[in-house]
């Protein structure tokens, strides 16, 4: 019960919304999560626009328009002033852009209170849309898209991918930051009109959690209030279609090693029955940047293959650079994804071979999952390992109280998300967990995404449907060796047809 | 007979477990800028713990500090290995075969990481693990025991990681940097090692374990214990699990550089695609906590190059020639490298990129910073270390880098001191000891010509 005893420690009180009444209450609009001790106020205003109302042509708008006001001048202060005001406070704010969401988090010690939330409030209720700053913000932007991306982290730049293609013809289908073509054409007018239409009152919530002394949430909100009324015309929830058996993307690219994305559309959301089902799962089977992750024991920790192999039952954008999982990346379409980290080659040859085992060990795990479940004792050993991890979700201030803005996303019950992640474990059983995996994952199909070197090679390869085995450094024990030859041999069905070869130089270019 | 030493060093008024106020960014009050309760352990090998009392109630925060890194690695071909070693020490003991499946049971948060000076190793875990914790720490630092086999499959993972981040402009550039500027010192090598040694590591066994008696020593560990525990509680487990250790750390003949005297340059043709970077490094102290010298050098990168500088304001806000512009002046352990880098945003400005910021480098040792701006740094650099003690993880993690210089925790009350007292002209008299072209290492990196 660690949970509730750090509610009951922190003297936590939460309100969502116009939920209660009285004295203390949350204004609508608002979600708060008082913890008078704290020294720290938090903001998470939650904007209700995301990529997915980014119209055709204009891809990246959404994300522009955030950036140009957490980054940009106000009516009251030029940027530079901004930075000139923050600086001494070591304070600052930032904007999240996801498919659905756009986030505007900060914290700031109660000393400083007054001088930042003035800062703060006017980024995005009084922005200035001045030409210098949409030409920096806009410039640099150009910048990741046109170099960064392609020229940075294969990793990252495969999972982008995997979604591309499971997403084709739904608004969740292109990266939040747009193509290059189409962030070359959005213009300052562009993100006038995108602010005009969704940075209106009724579209915002604002969030706020902390030390906050008596009668802030009342005066945050009044100072939102001030934002227009818009008629916000409704995205209809993206259905990505199954792929039909394997379908692969391979990116040409110059380099020694191979990213490799791979997943499926699942209809499972957070606030599903299923969801501690298979957070259970999911953990099991591939706990992000951890060594309990089975995918990782078979790949990394057995054969040494590489950096690591995870799973993903919820979008974990940057995954390289943190283990905290995100918070404000609701949706409401979601893959089941796996993450197979660089695949190197280790002498003449070999990349391909490599590239295909554990691209066949991990959908062969899949595979096992999917028909047998999870035996009794490995439930057990998750729902512990569960139990005790899941405290370190909300670690601070500002993520408990950005987890209380996704359960409004999620529309969940109180009390949330991460005071029900216990009673959730507690309840499921392995036959409530077999039923679950079959509702929600399979293993026939497959969107497939490789990052490598001669990509016409690894497609030959992948149309011969030979074995690919792997050489090791030490002696193996019996074990390995005869499960290696199930591995290396285990069927990715294929004709030409499932494979698109692209250039890197193609990638992301344009929409059309 | 061991004998255990505890010192209460410090009593500042806090709830236990609770986030005390830090204050405000005025003077500090002289006992300090460090807010929490805390005891300092020693023993008689040489070991040292610093117990702190912070963060949420119920969890603790576990952070060993090996005072060993990239940095040590003096041998030609090892390089890496202070990494490599990391992930060793994973890889179990005879009394806890399987570390992680312990570590999983108590669903801890758990990872290590590796740079130049150190290599730390951290958890967090409810406050009721705790003498599991120490029982499982304190046996794999003493006890680590691996076949070959397993040190054979790691060095797979390790190669997997160099991967990952090889092939960025920044890591090439940060090779190039450092090939240039130094000749003898360890510094030389990135953390993960070159390329050619990663690639060696299977042949590696024996050496490893030489690296493990060398440096896994009590000596030149210590252990940061942060969170909601008892202090005797937590004393007598460390006394009772770590007093046993053998002490024998031998520290490594760590090259000196011989002193630069002229600058250098160096181009990188970059397989990708990039903007053009230019980056400024030159030589500079170690990082001290009482040493004027030192600390103003770390004022001066945010006062002459920060957001709020002139040249930042001018090139990157106003005119926007440069995308970014980026100063690093952080200090290590032995003298170091403080950098200033920018990103050119047309590419046919490099020339004139380099004039505007070699001025800026010439105003920096001419004239004296505005005193708001100083000011306004003092009061950033504090609040931004206040800003970080908000978890206990955090609080063990703001220790570390005054812990692996200096070994103790008492430097970051001294270095903020130190801070505080800093004039513009200790800051100019840093820009001119420093800023001047016999220490630096000047290297732009372009893309290369498109294949036709």
């Amino acid at each position: 019960m660690k949970t509730i005893a750090l509610v009951a420690a922190l003297g936590l009180a939460v309100g969502v919304a116009s939920a209660c009444t009285g004295d203390g209450a949350a204004p609508a609009g608002t979600i708060t999560l008082a913890e008078s001790g704290s020294p720290f106020i938090a903001f998470d205003v939650w904007v209700k626009a995301g990529s997915q109302n980014d119209p055709a042509g204009k891809e990246g708008l959404a994300f522009l328009t955030a950036q140009l006001l957490s980054d940009g001048s106000t009516r009251q202060d030029s940027y530079q002033a901004i930075i000139e005001k923050l600086y001494p406070m070591a304070a600052g704010y930032g904007a999240s852009v996801d498919k659905e969401m756009t986030v505007f988090r900060g914290v700031v010690h109660r000393d400083n209170l007054d001088a930042y939330y003035t800062l703060f409030r006017n980024a995005m209720l009084s922005p200035a849309f001045s030409e210098e700053d949409f030409n920096r913000v806009k410039a640099q932007l150009l910048n990741y898209v046109e170099r960064g991306r392609r020229f940075n982290r294969d990793e990252e730049l495969s999972k982008e991918l995997l979604y591309w293609m499971a997403y084709q013809g739904t608004p969740y289908a292109h990266p939040v930051e747009g193509y290059v073509e189409s962030v070359r054409s959005i213009t300052p007018d562009d993100v006038r009109d995108f602010y005009a239409r969704f940075y209106a009152r009724n579209n915002v919530v604002v969030g706020i959690g902390g030390g906050y002394p008596d009668g802030f949430v009342q005066r945050v909100r009044a100072d939102f209030d001030a934002l227009p009324e818009a008629t916000v015309e409704p995205v209809d929830a993206p259905h990505p279609a199954m792929p039909d058996g394997a379908k692969i993307l391979i990116v040409e690219k110059q380099t020694d090693a191979s990213a490799i994305s791979m997943g499926f559309p699942t209809p499972l959301l957070r606030s599903d029955p299923d969801f501690a089902e298979m957070s259970l799962v999911n953990s099991w089977f591939g706990e992000h940047r951890s060594s309990f992750s089975h995918l990782y024991n078979v790949i990394r920790e057995k054969r040494g293959m590489n950096y690591g192999d995870y799973s993903y039952i919820e979008p974990f954008p940057r995954g390289y650079a943190t283990q905290e999982r995100p918070v404000n990346y609701a949706r409401r379409s979601n893959l089941f994804e796996i993450w197979i980290r660089p695949i190197s080659g280790t002498g003449p040859d070999d990349l391909h071979d490599r590239t295909l085992f554990a691209t066949r060990a991990a959908w062969r795990e899949l595979d096992a999952l999917v028909k047998n479940g999870l035996p009794e004792d490995q439930v057990e050993r998750a729902r512990l390992y569960l139990h005790n991890f899941s405290v370190t979700y909300g670690s601070t201030v500002s993520r408990r109280l950005a987890y209380r803005v996704d359960d409004a996303f999620f529309g969940l019950p109180e009390p949330g998300y991460l005071a029900s992640i216990r009673p959730g474990l507690e309840k499921l059983t392995p036959a409530s967990v077999k039923a679950a995996i079959d509702r929600n994952l399979q293993s026939r199909n497959m969107w497939v995404v490789f990052v490598t070197s001669n990509a016409e090679a690894l497609k030959a390869k992948l149309l011969s449907g030979e074995p690919t085995f792997i050489r090791y450094q030490a002696e193996q024990p019996p074990e390995i060796v005869a499960e290696d030859q199930e591995i290396a041999s285990f069927p990715i069905p294929v004709t030409a047809d499932d494979i698109t070869v692209l250039d890197i130089g193609e990638v992301f270019e344009t929409g059309r | 007979m061991r004998r255990l030493q505890r010192l209460a060093l410090l009593g500042v008024a806090a709830a236990a477990g609770m986030v005390p106020p830090p204050g405000p960014a005025s003077p500090q009050e002289p006992a300090g800028i460090f807010p929490f309760e805390y005891r300092r352990v020693e023993l008689e090998n040489g070991f040292r713990a610093y117990l702190i009392h912070a963060g949420a109630p119920g969890q603790i925060a576990y952070v060993s500090v090996v005072r060993t890194g990239a940095r040590d690695e003096v041998e030609p071909g090892r390089t890496g290995y202070a990494h490599f070693f990391e992930h060793m020490m994973f890889r179990g003991t005879k009394k806890y075969p399987a570390y992680d499946a312990v570590i999983e049971k108590m669903g801890a948060f758990r990872n290590a990481s590796t740079s130049n000076d150190q290599t730390q190793y951290y958890m967090v875990a409810a406050s009721e693990y705790l003498e599991q914790i120490v029982d499982l720490e304190s046996d794999r630092f003493m006890n680590l025991d691996y076949s070959e086999a397993g040190f054979r499959t790691e060095a797979g993972a390790i190669l997997g990681e160099y991967q990952q981040g090889a092939y960025s402009a920044y890591s090439i550039l940060d090779r190039t940097v450092r090939e240039t500027a130094f000749r003898k010192h360890t510094y030389r090598h990135q953390t993960i090692g070159l390329e050619a040694d990663v690639r060696a590591m299977p042949e590696g066994y024996d050496y490893s374990r030489d690296f493990f008696h060398r440096f896994y020593r009590p000596e030149n560990v210590v252990l940061v214990l942060a969170g909601d525990f008892d202090f005797d509680q937590a004393a007598g487990l460390i006394e009772q699990y770590y007093g046993g250790w053998e002490p024998g750390y031998q520290a490594p003949a760590v090259p000196v550089e011989p002193e630069q005297t002229a600058k250098r340059t160096a181009t990188v043709r970059y397989n990708g695609r990039t903007l053009p970077i230019l980056s400024y490094n030159w030589k500079a102290p170690a990082w001290s906590p009482t040493d004027t010298r030192a600390v103003a050098t770390e004022v001066l990168g945010l006062v002459a190059f920060g957001p709020n500088s002139e040249v930042y304001r001018r090139l990157v806000i106003q005119d926007q020639r440069l995308q970014s512009l980026r100063a690093g002046f952080g200090l290590d352990r032995d003298p170091t490298l403080v950098s200033l880098s920018a990103t050119v945003a047309n590419p046919t400005d490099v020339d004139a990129m380099r004039t505007e910021l070699d001025a800026a480098v010439a105003r920096a040792r001419d004239d004296l910073a505005d005193p708001k701006v100083l000011a306004d740094t003092k009061s950033a650099l504090k609040y931004g270390f206040l800003m970080r003690l908000e978890t206990a993880q955090g609080v063990a993690f703001s220790l570390i880098g005054p812990i692996v210089s200096t070994g103790t925790l008492e430097a970051v009350n001294d270095y903020y001191r130190t801070l505080e007292s800093l004039t513009a002209e200790d800051i100019r008299d840093a820009a001119r000891a420093i800023l001047v072209d016999r220490g630096l290492t000047q290297v732009t990196l372009l893309q290369a010509e498109r294949r036709p």
